[in-house]
């Protein structure tokens, strides 16, 4: 009874010696984000002459010039539109051939299985120069529909990595069962398949659908005018100029707007996000 | 007639059979030349080019391109600026993984043994950073290490440590540590999501057991949930060597861009500068090569050291 008592005593203090960790781990996570929050509601004056106050009021209008003045608007769709059109034609053109390489064996197919695997080491940071010449020996720089097919692209070895290791858990009894009925190939694929590989699919492309998002150097390198530039690189530049300007609070506020869609996105998928990256990540 | 309907049936069911044999030729074409068509395009053709550039003296501006051999390698361990941006990535690859990890582990470690009824919004939170754009990173990061508005600045002399303060981006004693603590907070909630699910495959059983036998929780961690992990965490080690030599190129050029003098300056960055700035193109492949190689030399070495530690 006493041991037992110390013991639930000893298991109590140990639980909150974890909390008060936990908790102060929580606040170097957050706090960045909060002042930020904090500051893109502050006025301008406001925040030179106390970058740690609250707000005195909301000033929304931080939000305006950041959405109109310095552009935001524009590359906010830019973004969106670039991130859809390749996370489609991610999905469009990897599920086929994950599920062929997985179901069948053919000439190549283990030597096509194999290149994948060896290219997730490839990442664009490194082949952005000959990538920058191909596009202009094609005359497609600057042309945002030729940078979301890059995107998806870059993306194949990863996704058709975890795709594959997906679809070979399948059991082959629904396809067969499908066949029977007279289904062709493609019938089976979009109807049966798609379907039940919905999980891995929605993952696959929720991962991707964030990396496209917060892409970097590409978009920096591949697109020029003005215009189509995406979040990201219209962001750098912001800040660029805001170290000479000094429009903080648009500034501020910029970066908030940035961060909604990622912060909506986490809360609807947060699960297949964490199961993606637990599965992609054991299996290496 | 039953006979007839048995006959007729037979050789239909062997036709089935024969064409699913003889595979779908057409299907698998239709399913694969696409995708390895521009895989081919933009990835491997781009690849080779990298490694062909490398051995010539191109520039933006001319295009008959001179085989030069390894002069462009040769010529970079007399380039003072190239010894310092490869000596910052190896301080960088020395101690991010290393802590990134370590922190990740614990996170992880403590999130699963204790049951703290709210554990579900601490993981929620460390992951947080990991997902956003590494520009917003940078830029809020800028602002933790701003001189005279900065949070860590502000926090020193709230605690009377005032002469610590300093403007830590623009000292070329401190600048490449911000950038290092900025990749490890970025990335640590990343690496605990690998732990946490990896811990949960181990069967609760070990860890009770070793309660009873009156282990402590950092005996538990020591003993059963390291070598236990011992898999994953070569392999995670590895991502994040991998994931420190690219990210820390977005980090430097939107925190610092190279600076002060060249003390945050990474391969990565270097080679941007030389491309797009300078118009090398052949010796910034040279430079993307030589980075490749080492991102690929040390994967290889890690898989190897995992490997024989297991058998």
């Amino acid at each position: 009874m006493d041991s037992n008592q110390k013991s639930i005593r000893n298991r109590i203090i140990a639980n909150w010696a974890t909390r008060i960790f936990l908790i102060f781990a929580t606040i170097v996570m957050l706090y960045p984000f909060v002042w930020n929050l904090l500051a893109s509601f502050k006025s301008n004056t406001e925040f030179l002459t106390d970058p740690f106050a609250l707000p005195t009021a909301l000033h929304f209008d931080n939000y305006v010039r950041a959405f109109v003045k310095s552009k935001m608007g524009n590359y906010f769709m830019n973004s969106i539109i670039l991130v859809l059109f390749s996370t489609a034609l991610l999905i469009v053109l990897v599920v086929p051939i994950s599920y062929v390489l997985t179901r069948f064996k053919f000439f190549g197919s283990k030597m096509i299985l194999n290149l994948y695997m060896a290219c997730i080491f490839i990442q664009a940071t490194y082949i952005m120069v000959p990538l920058f010449l191909q596009v202009n020996s094609f005359n497609m720089l600057d042309n945002r529909g030729m940078l979301g097919v890059i995107y998806a692209v870059l993306q194949f070895p990863f996704a058709i990595f975890v795709l594959s290791g997906f679809l070979r858990s399948v059991p082959r009894d629904y396809e067969e069962a499908a066949k029977i009925d007279g289904s062709g190939n493609m019938g089976v694929l979009v109807r049966i398949i798609a379907p039940i590989a919905k999980p891995g699919i929605v993952t696959v492309g929720m991962l991707s659908a964030m990396g496209f998002w917060n892409e970097y150097p590409l978009a920096l390198v591949l697109i020029q005018s003005e215009g189509k530039k995406t979040l990201p690189v219209g962001l750098a530049n912001l800040f660029e100029v805001q170290r000479y300007a000094t429009d903080w609070s648009a500034l501020f506020a910029a970066l908030i707007l940035v961060l909604i869609p990622t912060i909506i996105l986490f809360v609807i998928g947060q699960k297949q996000l964490l199961q993606g990256i637990s599965a992609g990540g054991i299996k290496g | 007639m039953s006979d007839v309907l048995l006959t007729k049936v037979a050789p239909t069911n062997r036709e089935i059979k024969g064409t699913k044999s003889k595979k779908p030729k057409l299907f698998i074409a239709l399913c694969t030349i696409p995708t390895l068509l521009l895989t081919i395009i933009f990835m491997i053709i781009p690849t080779i080019k990298a490694f062909m550039m490398s051995f010539t003296d191109a520039t933006g501006m001319s295009d008959d391109n001179k085989f030069i051999f390894l002069d462009n390698y040769k010529y970079m361990f007399h380039d003072e600026m190239f010894i310092k941006s490869l000596f910052n990535t190896f301080k960088l690859m020395l101690v991010v993984p290393v802590i990134t990890l370590a922190i990740g582990l614990v996170l992880a470690f403590l999130l699963t043994q204790t049951k703290l009824k709210e554990r579900g919004f601490y993981r929620t939170v460390f992951f947080f950073p990991s997902i956003i754009s590494l520009t917003v990173v940078g830029i809020i990061w800028s602002f933790v290490f701003h001189p005279n508005m900065g949070i860590l600045n502000n926090i020193l002399s709230n605690i009377g440590l005032g002469n610590l303060t300093r403007p830590w981006l623009g000292d070329s004693s401190t600048a490449l540590w911000c950038v290092a603590v900025t990749l490890i907070w970025q990335a640590a909630g990343y690496y605990m999501v690998m732990y946490v699910a990896a811990i949960d495959g181990i069967s609760p059983d070990v860890f009770e057991s070793a309660t009873i036998d009156g282990a402590g929780q950092f005996r538990k961690l020591i003993s059963i949930t390291i070598p236990l992990l011992k898999d994953i965490i070569g392999i995670t080690f590895v991502l994040s060597l991998a994931g420190t030599i690219n990210l820390s190129f977005i980090i430097v050029s939107v925190m610092t861009g190279g600076g002060p003098a060249g003390g945050t300056s990474v391969l990565l960055h270097y080679m941007y500068t030389q491309a797009f700035q300078n118009s090398n193109f052949g010796y910034a492949m040279a430079i993307a090569i030589f980075t490749l190689l080492i991102s690929f030399v040390l994967s290889f070495l890690s898989r190897l050291l995992t490997n024989r530690a297991e058998g």
